[in-house]
């Protein structure tokens, strides 16, 4: 979350990858630093270490939408 | 001028202060106004001053605010300036309490006290069970800080705090090098503090980990196992310092341990050196058990675990005996983890005769 914060300050599109789990730091982060609305998306928990299969699996479904957050922001 | 909360009484006051999540779970001192005041007045500073920021919420931390945490940790007023320089601690950007806050690591914020404020702060213990249950400074000055975090930084468990499990350390974790009794300079002195400074020292550490030795005077290599052990412990397999890497570890010897190593002939400089040479790992093993994380580690048959030697800190601290502690850390955050040391400004501090402010309330 940090990182998509600090990328949106540079004024560089930014998309916030979280997982299930962190998905309410997420939002905790996201207000504490004054940028509740920063694009994110939700990932299954976990993520890390379950695989090369999984990871493209992931990564497939959720590139559509990373491209059009971006698109959007 | 914080909001005032009111309740009937002490006992309702105090469940308010558990639902709104302002605790640590443990009962704590009410802060009234007195109170808050009595601790204000005691570190010598204006009540508006502001220290700092404190994350991951951003919390505005002033006097008035960790005046709050310290009265509702338990402390005396004359602990207020060792509670005062372990926030001004954390809040310096060199030790990443945003990022220190959100891991899911276990790491908690390890006070070390160093020179005379051990006395006129505490008396902050640093013998027997210094670590343990029973020493009222040692306690309260540790939870005051994790009071700070939580009610200035925001730390909520599962929200905010994301440790996978945290450690005991998380309630309060503080104590003193026993410089009196240690064949070594102050720990402080290692960091170009004057003897007679008074410093605190706070690194994000893991909970404890017991080292046994059993010494052996007869053995030529008695300081040498000891050190084998030691590196042992610190920087083992399942430690982040052997994976992670180049983050800082905390070595505290006891008296027997570190009266081994200085009788060999070591200084703390020496003993430091030669942990950092034994913390090495062959590079098999990292791809082995740490697969994930031994692209990083660079080429060469063998790993090191740190980058210096100065990444180990050590200090005498406990009773006599056959156990040391290490502290490994979380080695990671933009400063890996790195240890501050902030100076405890007594000068201003004003002292709160207890009798006195016990008539008070």
């Amino acid at each position: 979350m940090r990182d998509g914060i600090n990328l949106a300050r540079l004024g560089i599109p930014a998309v916030a990858l979280v997982t299930e789990d962190f998905w309410p730091q997420g939002d905790f982060i996201a207000n504490s630093f004054g940028m509740p609305g920063i694009p994110r998306i939700r990932l299954p928990h976990p993520v890390a270490g379950t695989g090369v299969a999984n990871l493209r699996h992931v990564a497939e479904e959720i590139a559509p939408r990373v491209l059009a957050a971006l698109a959007e922001g | 001028m914080n909001a005032l909360l009111n309740a009937v009484d002490e006992a309702a006051a105090l469940e308010h202060l558990h639902e709104l999540g302002c605790t640590d779970g443990l009962p704590a001192i009410v802060p009234t106004l007195r109170r808050v005041d009595r601790m204000v007045l005691a570190s010598g500073l204006d009540a508006e001053l502001v220290f700092g920021e404190m994350g991951p919420a951003g919390g505005v931390a002033t006097v008035e605010k960790v005046a709050i945490a310290a009265v509702m940790a338990g402390c005396l007023p004359d602990y207020m300036p060792v509670v005062v320089a372990a926030v001004r601690a954390v809040i310096d950007p060199i030790f990443d309490l945003t990022e220190m806050q959100g891991t899911t690591h276990c790491t908690a914020p390890l006070i070390i006290v160093n020179g005379p404020a051990r006395r006129w702060c505490g008396p902050i213990a640093s013998g027997f069970g210094a670590l343990g249950p029973g020493h009222r400074a040692n306690a309260s000055i540790g939870r005051a800080l994790r009071l700070a975090m939580i009610n200035i930084g925001g730390a909520r468990p599962g929200v905010s705090d994301m440790a996978l499990l945290g450690h005991p350390g998380k309630f309060s974790y503080c104590l003193a090098e026993d410089e009196e009794g240690s064949p070594f300079p102050p720990l402080h002195t290692s960091f170009g503090f004057a003897p007679e400074d008074s410093v605190v020292t706070v690194i994000g550490a893991e909970a404890p980990h017991s080292v046994v030795y059993s010494g052996d005077a007869d053995d030529p290599d008695n300081h040498l196992r000891l050190l084998e052990v030691l590196a042992i412990g610190m920087a083992n397999m399942a430690t982040n310092n052997a994976v992670l890497r180049n983050g800082s570890v905390v070595v505290v010897l006891n008296p027997e341990h570190a009266y081994i190593l200085s009788d060999a002939g070591l200084s703390r400089e020496d003993v430091a050196a030669r942990l950092f040479e034994l913390a090495h790992h062959p590079r098999a093993e990292l791809e082995r058990l740490a697969s994930a994380f031994a692209g990083r580690a660079g080429d060469g048959e063998l790993v090191g675990c740190f980058e210096s030697p100065a990444q180990i800190l050590i200090l005498m601290a406990g009773g006599s005996g056959l156990y040391s502690m290490v502290m490994p850390s979380w080695c990671a955050g933009a400063h890996r983890n790195s240890a501050v040391s902030v100076r405890v400004e007594t000068d201003p501090s004003c002292e709160i005769p207890l009798e006195r402010a016990l008539r008070e309330e």
